[in-house]
């Protein structure tokens, strides 16, 4: 059953297992980036690996590829109250480990903080939470796109130029940006003060080349006991551009925290 | 009893799945063939991929791991998957593993 109904919208969600599923074995919960990810980067990377050795859950954040798209409520307790509606649909009540890329990264920091008897491990890429100024980053980068794609002249270009694919991940991008609160609700996080309240292991991978290399440092001095990663040579995207390592490094934590 | 699973009908009922996940849209010149690829030649979005292999799995999962076949399956593989290569591992997996099951 690939789409349910979780907190009052339709979620597409993928359990991914090998052979039935195993409530014994560790529960995993996948969670994308913004925008133009959805629950695809996970499957094509690290969730059917990771499936031979673990019951892996993955779904489309609000707004994201097959799940539903509200006008409203993209913050990132949104997020969390989704995930939460997700484990209680699901039956999972013992602690998961969650998998969070990008803006997945702060909705499982933030799921951590929030309930942190739910969460046995963190495995962190390019954890993108709000610090001082998030709220003018996010109005540059994202606001600027919107308005990129509004453009009649980059519409002429996509739906002369650009294939099948992209035109259709324009579309969708657009009206998300448009059409929704969400760049609204994302300017308007407010700093995380709690990183040192976070009490479950947690990993954490970072590309070198990222804009966003200060959250690694700050991960690595405020959440305790966390294991940082720097990947030379890599940018924002390293979950793509090192499919093969951080699938190694996913497996090998997984070994390690897994039975706990 | 299991009927063996041919090339043809793996090929058509792939064909039938596509439509369905994608309806209208689905690039489609003339019948679908080995040669095929999902991403250059359909442009699969990659979440049509994903709904793609759970009707598979719906329809052939008990006879086919294709959780262990994707998990040996580096990104760039992926994403060059042609529906030969499917068809193929579809129709050896199904033959191989339905024969035993129905001795």
């Amino acid at each position: 059953m690939p789409d349910v109904v979780a907190n009052g919208l339709k979620f597409h969600t993928q359990h991914v297992t090998h052979g039935d599923p195993d409530p014994a074995r560790p529960q995993v919960v996948m969670l994308h980036g913004l925008v133009i990810d959805n629950l695809s980067s996970w499957y094509y990377t690290i969730a059917n690996p990771m499936a031979m050795v673990a019951d892996v859950h993955l779904f489309d954040l609000r707004g994201h590829g097959r799940s539903e798209m509200p006008k409203t409520g993209y913050t990132v307790d949104d997020n969390v109250d989704d995930l939460v509606a997700l484990l209680d649909l699901w039956g999972i009540d013992g602690p998961v480990h969650l998998f969070g890329n990008s803006f997945g990264g702060v909705v499982s920091l933030a799921f951590a903080h929030r309930y942190p008897e739910r969460v046995a491990s963190l495995f962190l890429i390019e954890a993108h939470f709000a610090v001082e100024g998030w709220g003018e980053h996010m109005a540059g980068s994202l606001a600027l796109a919107a308005f990129g794609l509004d453009e009649d002249a980059v519409q002429a270009w996509l739906a002369e130029n650009a294939d099948r694919k992209l035109s259709r991940l324009a579309k969708r991008s657009e009206r998300f940006l448009m059409e929704t609160s969400l760049i609204d609700d994302l300017q308007a996080e407010q700093p995380i003060g709690w990183l040192d309240e976070i009490i479950c292991p947690t990993y954490a991978m970072y590309g070198s080349e990222s804009d966003i290399l200060d959250r690694a440092r700050e991960l690595e001095a405020k959440v305790p006991g966390c294991e940082l990663e720097i990947v030379p040579d890599c940018s924002h995207s390293l979950l793509t551009e090192q499919a093969g390592l951080v699938r190694e490094r996913a497996l090998a934590w997984i070994e390690r925290v897994g039975s706990a | 009893m299991a009927d063996v699973v041919t090339q043809e009908a793996v090929l058509a009922e792939l064909e039938a799945i596509l439509l369905d996940v994608i309806g209208d849209d689905l690039l489609l010149d003339g019948p679908l063939t080995m040669a095929t690829s999902f991403d250059q030649d359909l442009q699969l979005e990659s979440i049509e991929f994903v709904a793609l292999s759970e009707r598979l799995l719906e329809t052939y999962g008990d006879q086919v791991d294709f959780v262990g076949w994707l998990a040996e399956m580096e990104l760039d593989e992926i994403i060059a998957l042609t529906v030969g290569q499917l068809v193929d591992f579809v129709v050896a997996q199904a033959n191989g593993e339905a024969a035993p099951a129905d001795a």
